[in-house]
């Protein structure tokens, strides 16, 4: 085995679609060193779209691998770094993460999971030649104004399939659903399935799945093959919809990080994993829309929370558990009064000790993020005591005879 | 396990594509291929084909328009 080269860098961002290209563009305007870590092209599955047209700041609409490249190149002026290849392993659950590729090991301070995710499809004949803008869509968001009045089909009968499809119905005539299952039968809730069964505009053919896609350039027929009967059905389309699924490209992280039951990434609204300095953005996390504008969001979140993150951890080591003096740490809230009170006698008694103790004030109410890493949800009124960088106890008790005692101990 | 360097500096596709074919055959497993391009058609390609054959790959971008494909031969 030749040896990996290792690199530093203060945040490693794993995918370059539009969540990682803006995580970089915040991450490299706050100064930090960055990388980007894409597998294939930059710009991720919105280079497979040729019409963006509710991507806010585009009034002429833009395509998805022009705006991408405008993405990179601002991410660029930033000084983010860039490097196409396939992470193979990681290790995040230590202040010094690991992301590593076939010849490299890049470690990092914090790392933002942006890897996407991809819809399945059909694998019927000929679905490559029209997948994204070329007759076969995976959203109804982006593609339901560009077919009114005209016909589409819908293939699958899930909470997404019957959902879009009856979403679908306010802009085209019809809405042909291709369903598995025998007649009556959905994989969708209750409630959805009355309505759809209702809606003048959707026809369902029952048993069937796709046998091949035709056309020239773009989609012009579906072919369906009844499962029961096994008879073909040629069926005229301008569009054909398929929710099938959704696959997020998350297996590296299967053993590393919190997956929800379909493999999507779980965070917090702030885009944090459950793993100090691991983030999430983009399609690949749980979450209800997929679009270039909610992945920007994502991207923004998860760069601001990284640079957020590795700032406190310089405090936290630098000021906050320094290694200079002993130390307390005095947590107050500023909406408890009583925990105020006590600030003056706590800078008393540092300057007691003239130069040799440290006090430190964390306000639990500003500053939860940091409490935190001392003890989780500590309430005010709590001291932490320090020596070589280390906490060496925790105290409830705030008056002056224990405190001067319990520092004196320490000296 | 050895490490060839490949110019196809100022070539067109699909020269640099047939190239790198022909170079990685003549290899061992293990050992690694640098293709150097500057034409942005070859830094599809060869990668796509590379990844299909299913070897190691990663393009490093040396210069505005000048990269680097590194090919570890898996099988």
């Amino acid at each position: 085995m030749r040896e990996k080269k290792r690199e530093e860098y203060d945040v490693v961002i794993i995918g370059g679609g539009a969540a990682g290209l803006t995580a970089g563009i915040y991450c490299g305007r706050a100064q930090l060193k960055t990388l980007i870590i894409e597998k294939a092209l930059v710009g991720g599955l919105a280079t497979y779209t040729n019409e963006i047209e509710n991507y806010p700041g585009f009034p002429e609409g833009t395509n998805g691998l022009d705006l991408m490249n405008l993405f990179q190149k601002q991410a660029k002026k930033f000084g983010v770094a860039f490097k196409l290849t396939d992470v193979k392993k990681v290790k995040l659950d230590s202040p010094k993460k690991e992301v590593e590729t076939f010849r490299n090991i890049f470690e990092a301070k914090a790392v933002i999971i942006a890897t996407g995710g991809s819809p399945r499809i059909t694998k019927a004949t000929n679905e490559e030649k029209f997948l994204f803008d070329k007759g076969i869509s995976f959203c109804a968001t982006c593609d339901a104004a560009a077919n009114t009045d005209k016909t589409v089909m819908v293939i699958g009968s899930g909470d997404a399939a019957i959902e879009e499809g009856m979403f679908l119905s306010k802009f085209a005539s019809k809405i042909i659903v291709s369903v598995i299952h025998d007649e009556g039968k959905m994989d969708c809730n209750e409630i959805a399935k009355a309505q759809a069964l209702s809606n003048d505009k959707m026809e369902f053919k029952w048993n069937t799945m796709v046998n091949s896609f035709e056309g020239q350039d773009h989609l012009e027929t579906v072919v369906l093959k009844n499962l029961k009967t096994g008879k073909l059905e040629t069926i005229t389309v301008d569009t054909c919809f398929e929710f099938i699924g959704y696959t997020p490209n998350t297996e590296i992280f299967a053993e590393v990080v919190q997956l929800s039951k379909m493999g999507y990434l779980i965070t917090n609204l702030n885009m944090e994993t459950e793993l100090p300095g691991v983030f999430g953005a983009g399609d690949v996390r749980n979450k209800e829309l997929r679009q270039v504008s909610t992945a920007v969001g994502d991207g923004a979140k998860a760069g601001v929370a990284a640079e957020k993150f590795i700032a406190e951890t310089e405090i936290f080591k630098n000021q906050i558990l320094q290694k200079e003096k002993v130390g307390f740490i005095y947590i107050y809230s500023a909406t408890n009064a009583p925990s105020m009170e006590l600030l003056p006698m706590m800078q008393d008694i540092e300057k007691e000790f003239i130069t040799d103790v440290k006090l430190n004030i964390l306000d639990v109410y500003k500053g939860k993020s940091l409490c935190d890493r001392l003890a989780c949800d500590v309430e005010p009124m709590t001291i932490f005591y320090t020596k070589d960088g280390e906490v060496i106890e925790q105290s409830s008790q705030c008056d002056r005879p224990h405190i001067t005692e319990k520092l004196k101990s320490l000296l | 396990m050895k490490e060839v360097e490949l110019d196809c500096l100022g070539e067109a596709c699909p020269i640099p594509l047939v190239k790198a074919e022909n170079k990685l055959k003549e290899m061992e497993i293990g050992d690694v291929l640098i293709v150097q391009i500057d034409h942005s058609c070859a830094m599809k390609n060869v990668p796509e084909w590379a990844r299909k054959e299913g070897h190691n790959v990663e393009v490093e971008e040396i210069d505005d328009g000048e990269w680097e494909i590194i090919i570890e031969k898996v099988k």
